[in-house]
């Protein structure tokens, strides 16, 4: 079924009279009658009178079925009637269909009149939304209906009541799940009116899954091969989205874009499309445009272009753009659309670069398009959007703009001619004799070289041949030349604007352009003379022409020079006169349209004059060459020592910077040394108790030792008992040996430990140097920490050779040691025979008790030693502290230079307002003076930049 | 998930600056204030589940209550703020958790927000009273500095978290996309044990 509003055969014709009092008696029964069918029957007749007397019905009956609708509210046939008399009554959509068939207008808009009064009570309009609720089709449906055509008459009026009654919005999103297809469609129609322009409804429609249902829809009914219902969802979402960021950023996170991409499969039978395909194709392309407009923020912009790019979107509106047999108006709005999902877009501009267009052998896609940009015979908006989808190739792509301008370079040209390139068809288009592939090739050319210096130099190398015999010219200099041919309007303005987008910003260019003795002159006549309006045009950009020659002027040509420039339009122009032809630029009719929005838009092929990057240009240099024009060569002198001041200063800025920097790094270092230094302290510090802890043990047991060995000699005094003398020597020397053995590993543990501080010692000892070689770089330098090093050092020395000699005479002690036990076990056997050895024994023993007296001695040492060790560990941990000492000391050399970077900040605050000072002045004398927040922070310049685009568009 | 963020008006309790701390982390010293209602998105993951928050953050102006309550009926969540530095925010709360029961799924997570932690020296509302009423009122309670970040992840994740679990234990209808969660198609395969991830839980913001 159709919705109601497509549906032609209303009566025409003026109806016959009829009285009033018929009407009046039909409403009395409905406000009077008792019986429920007698008010039907009325309503009923009611509503067959209602389209034919429409005006009569409405001023008599509208009060009495609004009645209806409150209390007959049980009865879903006389509600049915009375909302379908409402409708006929309030709905203009039948006269517009008469209108179609050329019937005169009838009474002027009965139906906004008749809205407002049925909404002038608000309840009205909350009680037609319950009914809307009601599942009875024949509520349901002339409930939908004539809310709609409510819509339609007062919208912003009725949004407002729907708005604020409790879940008003929400409640109507539900017609979307009503499994009848009419009402779900004409659901479409009513939300279609609801969001029309405002936002907060839009936002409750989205909240609801609005996208969830109507992209649902849209794929059950067949893509872009469904019928209406699909263009009415289109449209819907299109409401939703057009300048709603809050929902274009839900339906991006939703992931719909991904939902967007089986639109535009479209195969390759792409003959006999029907004219609802185009419609719906058409709609889906703006729909994709809305998300990645851009007006829309920069932000949200790109990364709708880069889930296109992801989910291959993209990659499908190309193969559109290179497959056969799609309509003209459907590729047109193609191209336009890949131009916007790649503008600005890194990595949709390098696969746009990628894509070949499926001929053999296969070519760029770029080529193909300016191919068709160059050509007569393409349609004109097709041309158009063909340079916007170049222009967008470009916009903010160095590597793309370098990759079009070197096919043009002498190195890179291809030979062998076999392949057409961007370069050539451009340099074709700008010389052919059809001005628009001129305007359309000067332009593309210029987009090559915004923001672009480098290229702007390397452009300068391009040689033409011309013809044979003659020697090849430069492009500047073929450009120059046809200019002053004196061809089409046309023609000139796009070379023109390609001159100066070329010179600005580029001085060597201004210099390869002033070389020519030939181009001054003309531009001064072009400017002076006196021409009809239509040149106006060409005159204004002559004097923007000269005006960047002079602005831009390095003055390397001594006849060129700014002041004899300056001189020369002041003799030959006039400054007045030259200013007021500067202003013919931004005061044309056409201006002003082409800086509202990037894409080239013109209604006829005439208009095609101003490039919106062009505008943006002449925005920016207007105002600088009008003053640099009045400015005196002595102003231009102080403004270039001021320049030099500046420059100086900002040195010295830069030099504080640098230095605070350094410091900032060097105190960085010095905080990581400390923190070693701390770490290596403490590991020190346990080594030193640990060795003082093992000393002590060490001394008693040497104590114990000794009063064993005193007990030793006790025994050894009492004579004659040689036999248990010699058993407990026997113990004794095993226990001493034991002992011994004990003392050898502890040393060995105590000269392990000891290596272990020498090298965290050693360790300390290098960092600190480092942290002096660091220091002295950052200020005088300290010295101490290697003193207290060295120091450090010797000690350690000393102790390493005295737990040398330790060792050596441990060693001693248990060779001596080995010797008794050999001599003990020489006295067992003697012993065995013990009679006629007695004075063996004595010997035996003799030597015994002195070598057990040697052993005494040794020990002795021995602990002189470990008391001498002792003292040296002592020493060491004083080191320590010392070393603790330095390591306080350095915090505060840190502290120290901290402050001494707090004063050059202080310096630096002095210098800088010395420099806005300075820059005041250069304000004062006129001289547009770049902040030094713009130069720091250049990304920020950039977003400013970005807004300001915003605006424009 | 849908998560709302709701709250009382005149200079601003900080919902917006929340949410942008939690979506972009950042700090917007200025009040700009809200019109209506906007959205944010973020992707967490709890349960080593992708989730993605859809946030609606309202605007707290009464003049907008009748948009902001549109809200209610389509979110699993949400954050009810208040500013710690005003008391009249705090006693309004009443007043908005009503008209948040009243207009919402009951099974609603609403976690209770004293914003400004970070203002300590200008508090008027002690930490105590907003324990005591969430308690009483049961909901969760959190204090964040929009500011200084504090609180503003476990905030938000603590309340899905909530929802989370309310889903697992099967009180939400995860079929009805009216309760404000949905469940995403692309990783099915990864949770069979809840038949598929929630790739597109949604909040909805509330205002307060
Ligand atoms: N110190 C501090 N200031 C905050 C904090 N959160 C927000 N603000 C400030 O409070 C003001 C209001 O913040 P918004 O987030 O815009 O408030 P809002 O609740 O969204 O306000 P409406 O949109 O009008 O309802 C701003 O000036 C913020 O800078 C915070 O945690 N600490
Ligand atoms: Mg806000």
């Amino acid at each position: 079924v159709l919705p109601l509003r497509r549906r032609a055969g209303a009566p025409s014709g003026s109806p016959p009279p009829i009285s009033g009092a018929r009407i009046q008696k039909l409403c009395d029964r409905v406000a009077s009658s008792t019986l429920l069918d007698d008010r039907r029957d009325a309503v009923r007749a009611l509503k067959s009178l209602s389209k034919k007397y429409r005006l009569e019905v409405g001023i008599q009956a509208m009060e009495h079925l609004i009645h209806v609708l409150q209390t007959d509210r049980s009865d879903s046939e006389i509600i049915g009637y009375a909302l379908d008399t409402l409708y006929n009554i309030i709905s203009n959509d039948l006269e517009e269909e008469e209108q179609e068939e050329n019937v005169p207008k009838q009474a002027d808009d009965l139906g906004s009149q008749f809205t407002e009064i049925f909404i002038k009570q608000q309840e009205n309009v909350t009680l037609l939304l319950t009914l809307v609720e009601e599942f009875d089709f024949h509520v349901r449906w002339p409930g939908v209906k004539l809310l709609t055509s409510l819509l339609k008459q007062q919208g912003p009026q009725v949004q407002q009541i729907i708005l604020v009654s409790p879940m008003g919005v929400s409640r109507l999103m539900d017609l979307l799940a009503d499994s009848r297809e009419v009402i779900r469609n004409d659901g479409v129609l009513l939300l279609q009116q609801l969001t029309k322009s405002n936002a907060a409804i839009q936002k409750i429609v989205a909240f609801e899954n609005a996208f969830e249902r109507l992209l649902d829809i849209i794929t059950e009914e067949g893509n872009s091969d469904g019928g209406i219902v699909v263009e009415d969802c289109l449209l819907l979402l299109q409401n939703l989205l057009k300048n709603n960021n809050s929902n274009q950023n839900f339906f991006k996170e939703g992931s719909y874009i991904q939902r967007m991409k089986p639109w535009f499969e479209v195969g390759d039978d792409n003959c006999g499309w029907s004219a609802q395909k185009v419609t719906n194709l058409h709609l889906m392309l703006q729909l994709v445009r809305v998300l990645v407009s851009p007006t829309n923020p920069p932000g949200a912009t790109s990364s709708c272009q880069k889930a296109m790019f992801h989910c291959g979107l993209l990659q499908q509106l190309c193969t559109i753009l290179m497959a056969t047999g799609v309509p003209a108006d459907i590729l047109t709005e193609t191209i336009n659309t890949v131009s916007e999902v790649i503008r600005g877009c890194q990595i949709n501009q390098d696969y746009f670069a990628s894509v070949n267009a499926p001929s053999n052998p296969p070519r760029p896609a770029i080529v193909v398009l300016l191919m068709s940009m160059v050509n007569e015979r393409q349609p004109f908006v097709l041309r158009c959007a063909v340079l916007y989808c170049f222009q967008c190739f470009l916009y903010k792509n160095q590597k793309g703009q370098g990759e079009i301008v070197s096919t043009l370079l002498p190195s890179t040209i291809d030979a062998t001619g076999n392949s057409v390139s961007a370069g050539q068809l451009l340099c074709g288009g700008l010389f052919s004799t059809d001005s628009l592939s001129n305007w359309c090739a000067a332009v593309a050319l210029a987009h090559a070289l915004q923001e672009n210096a480098p290229l702007k130099e390397q452009l300068l190398r391009v040689q033409l041949a011309t013809s044979i015999g003659n020697p090849p010219v430069s492009l500047l200099q073929q450009c120059t030349n046809i200019l002053s041919q004196g061809s089409k309007v046309q023609t000139r303005v796009g070379l023109l604007m390609l001159l100066c987008t070329w010179l600005s910003n580029c001085s060597i260019a201004v210099t390869h352009f002033l070389h020519n003795p030939a181009n001054i002159p003309f531009l001064t006549g072009q400017i002076a003379e006196n021409l009809g309006e239509e040149e106006q045009l060409v005159q204004g950009l002559c004097a923007l022409l000269l005006g960047i020659s002079i602005y831009y002027n390095d003055n390397s040509l001594e006849n060129y020079r700014k002041e004899k420039l300056k001189q020369l339009i002041e003799k030959r122009i006039g400054r007045e006169n030259f200013i007021e032809k500067l202003g013919f630029i931004s005061k044309h009719e056409l201006y002003s349209r082409a800086a509202q929005k990037p894409q080239p838009s013109f209604s006829s092929p005439d208009h095609m004059m101003f490039d919106h990057e062009f505008t943006k240009l002449v925005k920016e240099l207007e105002g600088v060459i009008s003053k640099a024009i009045y400015k005196s060569s002595e102003e231009d002198k102080k403004e270039e020592e001021v320049k030099k001041t500046l420059e100086q200063h900002d040195n010295i800025v830069t030099h504080y910077k640098k230095v605070i920097r350094e410091q900032d790094q060097e105190l960085e270092e010095l905080k990581q040394q400390i923190n070693t230094l701390k770490s290596q302290n403490e590991q020190l510090q346990t080594t030193v108790t640990q060795q003082v802890s093992q000393i002590q043990q060490h001394k008693d047991q040497y104590n114990l030792l000794k009063v064993q060995l005193g007990k030793d000699n006790q025994h050894h005094n009492s004579h004659g008992e040689t036999f248990q003398m010699n058993g407990i020597q026997l113990e004794e020397v095993s226990k001493l040996k034991e002992e011994l053995e004990e003392w050898k590993n502890k040393h060995e543990l105590l000269q392990g430990q000891l290596r272990e501080k020498e090298s965290v010692i050693e360790k300390l000892k290098s960092s600190q140097l480092e942290m002096g070689t660091t220091e002295q770089s950052s200020q005088a330098g300290k010295s101490g920490g290697s003193e207290l090093n060295n120091e450090l050092q010797k000690e350690l020395e000393t102790l390493r050779s005295q737990i040398q000699l330790q060792s050596t005479e441990i060693s001693k002690l248990q060779s001596e040691n080995q010797k008794l036990q050999l001599l003990n076990a020489a006295a067992d056997p003697v012993l065995g025979d013990c009679g006629a050895t007695t004075a063996k024994n004595s010997e035996v023993e003799g030597r015994l008790l002195q070598e057990v007296k040697e052993l005494k001695n040794e020990v002795k040492a021995l602990s002189e030693e470990k008391a001498s060790l002792k003292q040296h560990l002592d020493s060491s941990n004083s080191t320590v502290a010392i070393l603790q000492d330095q390591k306080s000391k350095l915090q505060q050399e840190v502290a120290e230079s901290k402050k001494e970077q707090d004063d050059l900040l202080v310096l630096l605050a002095d210098q800088d307002q010395k420099l806005s000072a300075l820059k005041n002045k250069l304000k004062e004398l006129g001289e547009p003076v770049e902040d030094e927040d713009d130069i720091e922070s250049g990304d920020q310049a950039d977003e400013d930049e970005d807004g300001e685009e915003e605006e424009q568009d | 998930i849908k998560i709302i963020v709701i709250g009382k008006w005149r200079l601003g309790v900080g919902k917006s600056c929340l949410l942008l701390q939690f979506t972009d982390k950042r700090f917007q010293p200025v009040h700009d204030l809200t019109i209506g209602v906007e959205f944010g998105a973020r992707m967490i993951t709890i349960d080593g589940k992708q989730i993605k928050l859809q946030i609606w953050d309202t605007a707290g102006q009464e003049s907008f209550r009748s948009i902001t309550r549109s809200y209610y009926r389509g979110a699993a969540g949400a954050l009810l703020v208040y500013d710690i530095t005003r008391r009249d925010t705090f006693n309004h709360l009443t007043t908005w958790l009503e008209d948040a029961r009243q207009h919402s799924n009951s099974n609603m997570v609403i976690m209770l927000i004293g914003n400004k932690s970070d203002l300590e020296s200008r508090r008027e509302v002690k930490k105590e009273e907003g324990e005591a009423f969430a308690r009483e009122h049961g909901l969760i309670f959190m204090e964040t500095s929009a500011k200084t970040a504090s609180n503003v992840e476990e905030a938000f994740i603590n309340t899905a978290k909530e929802i989370y679990e309310k889903i697992q234990e099967g009180v939400f209808d995860i079929n009805n996309e009216a309760n404000g969660i949905k469940i995403g198609p692309q990783h099915a395969a990864t949770n069979a044990t809840l038949a598929g991830s929630q790739g597109g839980q949604q909040a909805g913001g509330g205002c307060c």
